[in-house]
């Protein structure tokens, strides 16, 4: 026999295998990804209103306290927001290079200013470390000789607000400490199923337009608000609010809840990203192995056919030659 | 009327115009009626009680803030949100003494940590008491 068909059933039947689980892989990726999806929407409206509050609260004091402050970067802190498992397609690969990219970019230093007033450079080089959110950005930072400050790896799969929060108050009383004098995130963003870009927001100090920025995406009343920051007849009213306890108590609850919310968006975005790059990974590895089943099976029945054809002529052969 | 909304990070709880609501702050309850003057303030660990049309419908809120806009709107940002009847008074309950345990152990501990767990226990005294008092509405009657 030309062709050792036993072995191309064997293949054949292990490739098939290998199907069913990635056809399956597809399916649970797609339905964590809707839910990711859900959960970064829902939050939303939370993160727009708490926004809105910040707009009221920086018309009244002075915009260089606690998390506001835009100080010369010395060092910098990266929080970057990757996937604890593999089988994702370029998923990390594409924010690694993404974020080395900016990361070498002597721009990163400089704090941009709204309204237009000189950007605050950086005196001399900085120094960057990373915090790393999932297991695999921990090889990033070795690659690529960043600092590794901690690593959170274990977080759950259906994330809470609550297991976020060791990240920003880390984050958070570092800057206070002045350890850091700005803090960034990188994260993959989801626009579709089909479109992820990495991106670098900044969390501290608290920029409005980083976060107008998240804000603008879903929703397109929002994309006004980046170019005309607040309307001339808010702020007249604003003159109006009352304030209980202070401005500043307040700020202390609402500035750090901004942050908190930033990195809870990204980190849900991220997951929808993953699991849509998986999702797409997947969907490609069943196409392929449909493509190598039908290759295999037509080997496998040329194989036999050839065999069978082979038989027929040595039987007709052999009763020629006793006739 | 006003224009009443709780949002969390886990989505709008609440979305409704109602006649007043009582809001817990850190400086004691404030019941907001219409055309209320615009205030910014911080929420306590209580319960926020809603009412409409004759009807109170109360919410275990766990801190946060609130704004009051002019034009009557009212905009919750609880950091959590949960109504009476959602409660599961059993669960709460090993919540607080899983805290209250936790609690001991930690004394000696750092002060965040302290600080954290008390906020933990007063969030699950808070969803206890409105849990028990809402307890007998949704099956009763």
């Amino acid at each position: 026999m030309g062709v050792n068909t036993k072995a191309i059933k064997t293949r054949i039947k292990s490739v098939k295998n290998t199907k069913k689980i990635t056809k399956a892989m597809e399916m649970v990726a797609a339905a964590k990804m809707r839910r990711s999806v859900e959960a970064t929407l829902n939050t939303r409206m939370y993160a727009r209103l708490a926004r809105e509050l910040m707009g009221h609260l920086s018309l009244m004091e002075e915009r260089e306290s606690g998390l506001l402050a835009c100080r010369p970067v010395k060092k910098l802190l990266v929080v970057l927001v990757s996937s604890n498992r593999g089988l994702c397609g370029s998923f990390n690969s594409n924010l690694f290079k993404k974020t080395a990219t900016v990361l070498r970019d002597t721009d990163i230093g400089r704090h941009r200013r709204v309204n237009g007033d000189a950007d605050i450079l950086p005196e001399g080089p900085i120094e960057i470390d990373v915090v790393g959110v999932g297991r695999r950005s921990a090889s990033f930072a070795k690659k690529n000789g960043y600092n590794l400050v901690a690593a959170f790896d274990a977080l759950p799969e259906r994330l809470q607000y609550e297991d976020i929060l060791p990240i920003t108050n880390l984050i958070i009383s570092s800057f206070r400490e002045k350890t850091y004098d700005k803090v960034v995130v990188a994260f993959t963003e989801y626009e579709s199923s089909i479109v992820q870009t990495p991106k670098l927001r900044q969390l501290l100090p608290i920029s409005a337009i980083d976060i107008d920025k998240m804000l603008a995406k879903f929703d397109t009343e929002n994309k006004k608000r980046i170019d005309h920051p607040l309307p001339e007849d808010e702020l007249v009213e604003i003159e109006n609010y009352t304030f209980e306890p202070s401005v500043e108590d307040i700020a202390e609850v609402v500035l750090p809840r901004l942050v908190e919310v930033q990195l809870y968006q990204a980190i849900l975005e991220s997951a929808a990203s993953e699991h849509s790059a998986r999702m797409v990974a997947m969907k490609n590895a069943s196409d392929a192995a449909s493509d190598m089943i039908s290759g295999l099976t037509l080997q496998y029945n040329k194989g036999r056919q050839a065999a069978i054809t082979q038989e027929i002529s040595e039987i007709v052969g052999g009763a020629s030659a006793l006739e | 009327m006003i224009k009443f909304k709780i949002v969390t990070p886990y989505g709008v709880t609440y979305d409704d115009t109602i006649e007043k609501v009582t809001i817990p702050t850190q400086a004691g309850e404030i019941t907001v009626l219409e055309n209320h003057t615009p205030l910014v303030s911080i929420l306590a660990a209580g319960e926020l009680i809603i009412y409409k049309e004759g009807y109170s419908t109360g919410i275990a809120i766990s801190g946060g803030f609130f704004e009051i806009r002019p034009n009557s709107e009212v905009y919750i940002m609880a950091d959590t949100a949960e109504h009476g009847t959602e409660i599961d008074i059993e669960r709460a309950e090993a919540a607080q003494k899983r805290a209250e345990e936790l609690l001991r152990q930690v004394q000696s501990a750092e002060d965040v940590d302290y600080a954290r767990l008390q906020a933990a226990i007063e969030k699950e005294l808070v969803r206890i008491s409105v849990g028990r008092k809402y307890k007998n509405v949704g099956g009763g009657q």
